[in-house]
């Protein structure tokens, strides 16, 4: 392994390394509040908001990262809307990610107990007031693990930034690599920028997962 | 002279009879008193539907105030489906139902506004569990009413109290026994301050030797005047309290008496039977 790649481009790797973490950062709380929004939709008693979030999860999980990154950088430029990579490759991000997480999330809503909602509603809460109050903070204890992975594939796929100029760490691997004619060694290091941040992620969601368990 | 005695003394009694032997028999009965005459539930000619199936056929049944009515049938009969119509959790398909006055089958009727007058407890409790005790029995206080934090705290530790379980206040459902969980979902519906208490076998979740405090409570609060339309099986709580007992089978009912009557001597050979049933098990 040479090493002089790591330092002779620390500079561009380090880049890299921040703008993965802009969008993945990003692309993470923008998809978990996405997500959130259309499960409750799916779930929802009203047929409208029913069939717009299935519409909106079968789109979006059933088609590559890729094809929604396209659309944000190439589709909307050619009607007049320029987004530059990175802003057009995390919201591609954020809505592909959100449609997995909105299947994990009502799956946690439909293993909450019926009496739940129903102890909530008979309380003179709104249907509302106990989606948010009482369902979802115990659906989403129960799909944590689930949330996790889908975090860490969130990571993992910022690599379509790449694709689009967002200036993320496979770019500039990418730029490493033409410039040096090395391929391996530059995409090594990258493979360990990843690593920096999926492990503690990873971690941090066992710790999280074992602590609700925990306590109650 | 014995003559002018007795009739002293019977001058003497009778008025102490008018004045405080009425006005203390008065006040024992002040709650019942009260509400005689106000009805609480009126069920008229309700009918509902799950699909084809037909759960309550032509229910006719009204509940007054402070009155405890106890309801009893097989399984499946439609016992609970009869309680949930009451605070709408589930819709009647025809007639009409009122409870407090109010149409609840109404287009119109803000269905939120009347469960607030309507405390609900569950065979399986149902708190919530990632909250603590307090917590289970202020939310709906604040959010709903909107009362003060300090306010709906001292509303709890009220009911906690008479529930008696103060010194639970800051665990979490999942550390309570399922007694003491029933009767924190009985703080929980009292915190509101309702009229009217439901309760869907309250008991029926519970080891037998959890039975007895959750039944304490419930008949403190009917004596305290409470207007309760339970579904239980429990005879010793509803001789000792209820004043009707309506018996259910196949969606329809079939016989109100009261529970001496009820219980020694039922009219229908339906109800017959269920009791030797459950009395026999
Ligand atoms: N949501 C529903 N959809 C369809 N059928 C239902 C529904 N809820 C209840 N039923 C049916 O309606 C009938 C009456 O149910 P209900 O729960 O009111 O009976 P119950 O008298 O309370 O019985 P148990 O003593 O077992 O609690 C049952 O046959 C039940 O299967
Ligand atoms: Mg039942």
């Amino acid at each position: 392994m040479d090493f002089s790649i790591l330092t002779d481009n620390f500079g561009l790797y380090l880049e890299g390394f921040k703008n993965t973490i802009i969008a993945s950062v990003i692309a993470l709380v923008s998809s978990f509040f996405l997500g959130v929004i259309v499960a409750v939709m799916r779930i929802s008693p009203v047929k409208v908001l029913n069939w717009l979030g299935t519409g909106y999860v079968e789109f979006f999980r059933n088609i590559p990262v890729l094809i929604i990154t396209f659309f944000f950088y190439f589709g909307l430029a050619s009607i007049g809307i320029e987004l530059d990579g990175l802003k057009a490759g995390t919201t591609a991000l954020s809505i592909y990610t959100s449609a997995f997480i909105a299947e994990a999330i009502r799956a946690g809503i439909m293993s909450v107990p019926k009496g739940q909602m129903e102890a909530a509603r008979s309380s003179g809460l709104s249907y509302n007031q106990s989606m948010r109050l009482i369902i979802l903070p115990q659906a989403i204890k129960i799909v944590i693990p689930s949330l996790g992975n889908q975090f860490i594939n969130l990571v993992k796929n910022s690599s379509i930034l790449g694709v689009v100029a967002g200036l993320d760490l496979m770019y500039q691997a990418d730029l490493i690599s033409a410039r040096a004619f090395v391929t391996f060694d530059v995409y090594l290091f990258v493979a360990m920028f990843y690593l920096v941040l999926t492990i503690p992620l990873s971690l941090g969601v066992h710790y999280l997962e074992k602590r609700l368990a925990r306590s109650h | 002279m014995g003559v002018i005695f007795l009739s002293v003394m019977y001058r003497a009694w009778s008025r102490f009879f008018k004045c405080y032997y009425l006005k203390i028999l008065n006040t024992l009965n002040s709650r019942r008193k009260m509400g005689e005459g106000k009805f609480m539930i009126v069920f008229d000619n309700v009918n509902k539907y799950f699909g084809h199936f037909h759960v309550l056929k032509d229910i006719n049944l009204t509940i007054n105030q402070g009155e405890v009515v106890v309801i009893i049938g097989p399984s499946g009969s439609g016992k609970s489906t009869l309680l949930r119509c009451i605070n709408r959790l589930e819709a009647i398909s025809s007639g009409s139902l009122t409870v407090n006055g109010v149409p609840i089958h109404d287009k119109t009727t803000d269905i939120n506004k009347l469960r607030r007058g309507i405390g609900m407890v569950f065979q399986h409790f149902y708190l919530y569990p990632h909250k603590t005790v307090l917590e289970n029995i202020t939310l709906a206080p604040i959010k709903v009413l909107g009362k003060s934090e300090n306010e709906a705290i001292k509303t709890a530790e009220f009911y906690l109290e008479k529930v008696g379980i103060q010194d639970k206040a800051n665990a979490y459902p999942a550390q309570l026994s399922g007694g003491q969980q029933q009767r924190v979902a009985i703080a929980r519906g009292l915190a509101m301050e309702p009229e009217i208490m439901l309760f869907d076998e309250p008991t029926s979740a519970l080891d037998p030797e959890m039975i007895g405090e959750v039944l304490d409570v419930m008949k403190k609060l009917a004596n305290e005047g409470m207007t309760m339309a339970v579904v239980t099986h429990e005879m010793g709580f509803a001789k000792e309290v209820a004043d009707r007992i309506v018996f259910m089978d196949e969606g329809r009912i079939l016989e109100e008496a009261i529970p001496a009557e009820f219980y020694v001597n039922p009219r229908e050979e339906r109800a017959r039977i269920f009791l030797s049933r459950i009395l026999n098990h």
